[in-house]
């Protein structure tokens, strides 16, 4: 049965009776944090603890170490001790020990008088905390226990808060709940110094947290080896207290989920205000808290579907609420208007791992703010192994799969499909949730849903299975070899491109495997052959080619297995006596840097191993590497480490940056005549205040994307997420290929695109996995396009002229002219020869070639009186000078 | 006079008498001569500062500005009694009830200009330490002990200076000889010759400037070791290279003047010299965004600053914000982000471009954030490795004593350079071709009325008379650096709390 709210109202009565004393003036919120890294994944085949270790360790940078936890949904019956039917049915209560004499009291008051306890113990530990590294507080000892609410206690409990006819488990789990409470406010929150406090009570799910990063709690408390089919972590980044308690991080639980936020609400008092109307009362005193009453909330007890608490959580605004369905908009009005008391304001983004018991299902749950202003992005991989992963950056996601996929093949290093969402958006479908359900072959399976209930979904392809030897294929030196070969002798990178493109969709995993991997053999063993190989591998990482019933992922994790293979034989710049076209630098050899030597050009950085950021950062080394000398940089198998291209300083022509890997966030911000290749998906803050040069970015960008730009060329093959070109000033020049999800070009004043001023194509597509063009029906999703703008132009490829004046806050529509598609041509040209997007393609409408008019529109800058002159005496005389001046 | 060759040298801090570039200064009384006179020259002789002076044995006209008032003028040995015509009338300058305001009274207006002439205190009743708020600062006073406690103390070897770097031995390690810097105006609000004065004014005294978000001029490369250059929301003019140049960077997160906006420039200012170094439209209003887009929470600000610090390995990073009642937090973040400088801007500053509603409403008063930064950095352990800077209304030597003495290490000053150039703050800034003292403008016209050495003397001035305040008040205090000060709220009263407190005049006090 479905539970729809209607216990709520005297659930509510009795809770505002029994755990009343609302206190309205005190909503203080102690633990301040800004900001936070967040993690986390669903697997269709459990995973052990360690494969979220290494995402925890690539987001320490956006924690402090002063806060960490995990949560794991989904859990191991047999390693836990107790009995499958034991782990369903029982509440798994994790009470965190802060003094561990305080346990004896909390069970005898709080836990034996209520509950038949099936299992119980105190969680195994390594020895000393102060063997790992950056541990510098104890974690609390940890009791568990398997608790069911004793029946007649429970009988009472009904009967006590007016819950008569409500089924047994409903009110089992506010008892639960409640319970909790009162053991959090008797020993932890009424109290100076805690005592103990619940870390989660839910059924078949778990937190753990401690002072310290996440990682450490899978090492302190053992859970390497520990398997769950959803796991969630967070680095905490607490500002305020020289003396931390785990009960301030993350996650939060309700009653079966588990949250995770990174965020900050501006509205936390109203917020704890509605809460305490409704009989609960914080007692950790931070948002992330009342997140997840909030939704506990309107989950358990309202009994609002899924869709309806996401809408009450991040409200749909402005076009997004007109484009919905009239039965919708009656809805979410509803909705809006009922919690606009609570509904979290400010930037804030939510992971929740929850078990619903109800539908035998796992979920792994992101939101984010209507205006989408935290770094987030969600993937999908679909092989023999299906996960679905969120996390505050991509390199987390890459390093979480690369985890899994180091000791088991179903799992690929690439994920088949990685996308940015926007909480109140109803076109993209704003909020993204994985859920795993029985197979009904005693397993899971997993599928990504948005929202509305509409299911996201890869194109089904074989998997790879890199377990499997490869062979010889037959024919391989009739047919294909000697393509190979000639390619290699001409150094024509393109031949060896297209013979990958013509044939791999003919071939099998194998022979894709075995000729690549010969191809990179032939680099490896003869020097000369190496630009070749590079340059025909980059150009299979970045285009994308038929590939018959395989899957993209696949070939770009050979690619990449391959090509750092060929990278990582290059010689070290150690080694004076092999000197050649290129040197290699890794994090340890970087203290033996030097000026380029005779003949190298090259500088190869695998930047596995480098910091993130900082003064030992690979950004900052390849700054210094460029005053020695050195003017071409391929950096390598990179994971997430920031600021690429920066530092290098006024007047970088000549500069020639390759980045292949996870690059991190503002890369190429503040470039000045550099060339810069990203090939891949690109992050956050990306070209901010670029210059001059040009940027090519092969895949999407994140948020705020040329923030404050004044000038360059950039080609985007994707998407960019949210406010790209913000507050662009001078010249930028920029084709994004995909489309953008929000407040393009705001507040844009790049002068007249006609003038020498900056522009932004858009030309709204999207590519399949054979690289084939489909054109969006909607080129910009988005409510805000052009907002506030006093200069520059935006052209977007909308021959259905979808794009509606209510879009533009500012700007308006214009025709293009003749010397408009003279601008933009060179541009969409160049465009052409970075992602063999065809012009021809770009003109071409249902078939049919067509104008250039007919397909672009233009958006322009309107001179608002606001935004000029204030009118006055004085500025009378002076403007009509002014006028004519420019007469 | 000519000034070719000399713009960008940095000039010696020493005082020269430069007096108002309007003919007659305005001062708090008016000296008139009338027909009667027969140049007997009297008036010259019998008065002691040389109100009076006379060339080719003709009177010339009275710098009525310099003139120690009605009382002094009736004495028997001064100007009225000898005048054997009774041609000379003293009276209050009527002007002064025009002048002025609240916070900058016509008094602290004129007596900035007397130490800007000068160099010197006014020896007149002119009031040079507060303003008239009834609030802030002006509710304040120091209290002097009896006797110097220590007499032996050499007021020369009294130190003044500051350290900006208290973290990080890899980069540069910056003391600054004053207890304070200029403040970020950015070129388009001001004219290029009012940066320039200030950026030549505190790098004579060892000190810095900040931009402001207005970008890099050309014509600041020369003095780039005496630059703080701003990162702002809007991002306006800043380019690596910008970054580079200078020992400091400064990031804005908001203005004590107008928190929750960003800066704004109107059209009539952004002419097409500031539109180039903006990169902008000439003529289109330009608003920065209240936030930095890239910034959204603590984790994503040590980002921001990490960016910084890769593009410039050697450089300091500030950070400048508002007061908000939670400033404190802001603050240690910044400090766990990596700033060195923590630069907190209350709400009594801004000029008068900034709309009242923002400046008159919002954001805590500084002197009630300066004590809740101090003690919550101290309670975290970590004040000692970090630089406190206060602004936002610090108008005289005797706010920047009681700025410290709450427990910031030092100031920023903005308002108060631009009234030792004679601003009279009326008010007229964001209008551009509204400034009458050719300061807040980039009109060519307007620009004119000033000159650079003039503009860069006068503020010299001003701090030297600071400078020598600030030892008069640590002697009298018995304290031998200023940074012994920090955090010394004993050496405050607080009127609402205080009875009695005695006259805090260093000019009388102890004599």
């Amino acid at each position: 049965m479905t539970y729809r709210g209607a216990y709520a109202e005297r659930i509510l009565a009795s809770r505002v009776e029994r755990m009343g004393g609302t206190e309205f003036s005190s909503n203080i919120k102690r633990e301040d944090e800004g900001g936070c890294g967040v993690t986390g994944f669903a697997s269709s085949i459990p995973v052990a603890g360690r494969h979220i270790f290494e995402p925890s360790v690539r987001m320490h940078n956006r924690g402090n170490g002063k806060g960490g936890g995990i949560a794991a949904v989904g859990l191991n019956a047999e390693l836990l001790g107790v009995t499958q039917e034991t782990l369903d049915s029982h509440y798994l209560l994790n009470l965190a020990l802060l003094n561990p004499r305080s346990l004896e009291t909390v069970k005898q008051d709080l836990v034996m008088p209520f509950f038949d306890v099936a299992k119980e113990e105190i969680l195994d530990h390594i020895p000393d905390y102060r063997d790992l590294e950056g541990l510098e507080v104890k974690p609390p000892d940890i009791w568990r226990a398997f608790i069911r609410v004793k029946p007649q206690v429970l009988t009472r409990f009904k009967e006590d808060n007016g819950l008569q006819g409500m089924p047994d488990r409903w009110a089992e789990d506010e008892f639960v709940s409640r319970n909790s409470t009162m053991l959090n406010k008797r020993f932890y929150s009424s109290l100076g110094e805690k005592q103990a406090f619940v870390m989660s009570h839910g059924r078949n799910m778990m937190i753990l947290k401690i002072v310290g990063y996440a990682e450490n709690v899978v090492r302190y408390y053992k859970l390497e080896e520990f398997t769950a089919h959803v796991w969630v972590a967070h680095q905490r980044y607490p500002t305020r207290g020289r003396v931390w308690h785990p009960g301030g991080a993350h996650p939060f639980v309700g009653l079966n989920e588990a949250l995770v936020h990174n965020g900050d609400f501006a509205n936390y008092s109203a917020t704890c205000d509605y809460l305490k109307q409704r009989g609960l009362h914080p007692q950790f005193m931070t948002d992330t808290e009342v997140s997840v009453l909030l939704f506990d909330l309107w989950n358990r007890v309202y009994g609002y579907p899924l869709e309806v608490i996401i809408e009450a959580l991040a409200p749909t605004g402005e076009l997004d609420f007109d484009l919905l369905p009239s039965d919708k908009q009656e809805l979410y009005d509803i909705v809006q208007s009922t919690h606009i008391h609570a509904s979290p304001d400010g930037p804030w983004f939510f992971i929740i791992a929850r078990n619903i018991p109800e539908q035998n299902t796992y979920q792994l749950l992101g939101i984010t703010d209507t205006s989408m202003l935290r770094p987030q992005v969600f993937s999908l991989y679909d092989g023999e192994a299906q996960v679905g992963l969120i996390c505050s950056e991509k390199q987390a996601i890459d390093a979480t799969l690369r985890s899994l996929a180091a000791e088991d093949p179903r799992f690929g290093t690439v994920a088949d499909k990685y996308w940015n969402a926007r909480g109140g958006s109803s076109s993209d479908g704003g909020a993204f949730m994985f859920n795993l359900t029985p197979d009904g072959d005693g397993g899971r399976s997993l599928a990504c849903y948005d929202k509305f209930g509409r299911e996201v979904v890869v194109e089904p392809r074989q998997p790879l299975d890199v377990s499997i030897q490869v062979k010889r294929p037959d024919g391989y030196k009739q047919t294909i070899e000697p393509i190979v070969v000639k390619a290699l002798n001409d150094k024509d990178p393109k031949a060896l491109f297209d013979l990958v493109k013509e044939q791999a969709a003919e071939w099998d995993y194998n022979t894709l495997r075995f000729v690549l991997g010969a191809v990179a053999a032939k680099a490896r063993s003869d020097r000369q052959y190496l630009d070749t190989v590079i340059g025909g591998f980059t150009l299979l990482l970045d285009r994308r080619i038929p590939l018959g019933g395989k899957k993209r992922s696949a070939l770009l994790q050979i690619l990449a297995d391959e090509l750092n293979g060929v990278l990582r034989s290059i010689p070290s710049i150690t080694e004076a006596i092999d000197i050649a076209h290129y040197s290699r630098v890794s994090s340890e050899t970087r203290k033996n840097l030097r000026p380029p030597i005779a003949i190298e050009t090259t500088l190869v950085i695998d930047a596995a191993d480098f910091d993130p950021e900082g003064d030992e950062c690979d950004a900052v080394m390849m700054s210094d590497a460029f005053r020695l000398g050195w003017k071409k940089f391929l950096v390598f198998d990179l994971r997430g480490q920031r600021f690429e291209g920066c530092g290098f300083g006024a007047f970088t022509d000549g500069v020639r940056i390759d980045l292949y890997g996870s690059s991190g966030d503002y890369t190429a911000s503040g470039i000045d005549g550099m060339d810069l290749h990203i090939h891949g998906n690109a992050q956050d803050q990306i070209g901010q205040i670029m210059k001059r040069g040009t940027l090519v970015i092969h895949g999407d960008v994140g948020q705020c994307f040329m923030y404050g730009a004044k000038g360059g060329s950039t080609f985007v093959l994707g998407n960019a997420a949210g406010r790209p070109l913000i507050n662009a000033a001078g010249r930028p020049r920029v084709v994004i290929n995909g489309t953008a999800l929000d407040f393009l070009a705001e507040s844009f004043m790049a002068g007249d695109p006609l003038n020498g001023g900056g522009f932004v194509v858009l030309n709204a597509l999207t590519m399949n996995e054979d690289g084939a063009i489909e054109f969006l029906e909607r080129p910009y999703p988005g409510s805000n396009l052009f907002s506030l703008a006093s200069g520059g132009a935006l052209y977007v490829r909308d021959p259905g002229r979808a794009l509606v004046e209510e879009q533009l806050n500012g700007g308006r529509f214009a025709d293009l002219s003749v010397e408009d598609w003279d601008l933009i041509h060179p541009y969409l040209l160049e465009n052409e020869r970075h992602f063999g997007i065809k012009v021809e393609d770009l003109l071409t409408v249902n078939g049919e070639r067509r104008t250039p008019q007919d397909v672009y529109r233009k958006v322009e800058a309107v001179a608002l009186t606001v935004l000029t002159l204030i009118p006055d005496t004085d500025d009378a005389v002076w403007s009509s000078a002014d006028a004519a001046q420019a007469g | 006079m000519s000034y070719k060759n000399v713009w960008s040298e940095v000039p010696p801090a020493v005082v020269v008498d430069t007096p108002s570039r309007f003919g007659r200064a305005l001062g708090k009384y008016t000296v008139s001569i009338s027909d009667a006179c027969n140049d007997c020259l009297k008036c010259v002789v019998v008065c002691p500062v040389h109100v009076f002076a006379a060339t080719g044995g003709k009177l010339t006209p009275p710098r009525d500005h310099l003139c120690l008032g009605i009382e002094c003028s009736k004495k028997s040995n001064r100007c009225v009694r000898n005048c054997p015509e009774q041609a000379i009338r003293v009276a209050e300058n009527p002007s002064c009830k025009a002048l002025g305001d609240r916070r900058w009274t016509s008094d602290l207006l004129m007596s900035t200009w007397h130490m800007a002439e000068t160099g010197k205190l006014p020896e007149n009743d002119l009031e040079y330490r507060i303003g008239d708020t009834n609030g802030g600062f002006d509710k304040l006073r120091l209290l002097f002990p009896k006797r110097p406690p220590r007499p032996s103390l050499e007021k020369d070897e009294i130190d003044t200076s500051i350290r900006l770097n208290k973290r990080d031995a890899g980069r540069h390690q910056i003391d600054i000889p004053i207890p304070v810097y200029g403040g970020g105006m950015s070129f388009g609000s001001i004219s290029q010759i009012t940066m320039l004065s200030r950026i030549k004014a505190f790098a004579a005294w060892g000190s810095f400037t900040c931009t402001g978000e207005g970008g890099y001029p050309e014509a600041l490369f020369p003095f780039d070791d005496y630059i703080i250059t701003q990162v702002a929301t809007g991002l306006f003019g800043v380019r690596e290279e910008t970054i580079q140049r200078v020992k400091i960077i400064e990031f804005k997160y908001a203005q004590g003047a107008k928190p929750g906006l960003g800066g704004h420039l109107l059209g009539p200012k952004v002419t097409p010299a500031v539109a180039r170094i903006r990169e902008t439209v000439p003529g289109s209003s330009l608003f920065s965004p209240f936030p930095f887009h890239s910034v959204y929470s603590v984790e994503d600000h040590k980002k921001h600053v990490d960016w910084i610090k890769a593009i410039n390995p050697r450089g300091l990073v500030s950070v400048k914000v508002s007061t908000p009642t939670d400033v404190d937090m802001v603050a240690v973040g910044s400090y766990y982000a990596g700033a060195h400088i923590i630069h907190i801007d209350g709400s009594y500053g801004g000029t008068g471009a900034a709309p009242d509603v923002a400046k008159k409403n919002i954001a805590m008063p500084l002197e009630y954030a300066i004590p809740k930064v101090h003690n919550f950095l101290v309670a975290e352990g970590v004040r000692n490795h970090i630089t406190l800077i206060a602004s936002g209304g610090v108008r005289t030597a005797y706010d920047v004593i009681k700025a410290i003495a709450l427990g910031a290490d030092g100031v920023v000053t903005g308002t108060s350079d631009l009234v030792a150039l004679e601003c009279i703050r009326c008010h007229n800034c964001e209008s551009g071709r509204g400034c009458a003292r050719g300061i807040a403008t980039t009109d060519l016209e307007l620009v004119g009325l000033m000159d650079l050495k003039w503009g860069s003397q006068r503020i010299i001035n001003m701090l030297s008379c600071w400078r020598d305040q600030l030892r008069e008040i640590l002697y009298l205090l018995g304290i031998k650096s200023i940074r012994e000060l920090v955090g010394r709220t004993d050496v405050l009263a607080h009127l609402d709390y205080c009875s009695d407190v005695p006259d805090d005049d260093i000019r009388t006090v102890g004599k």
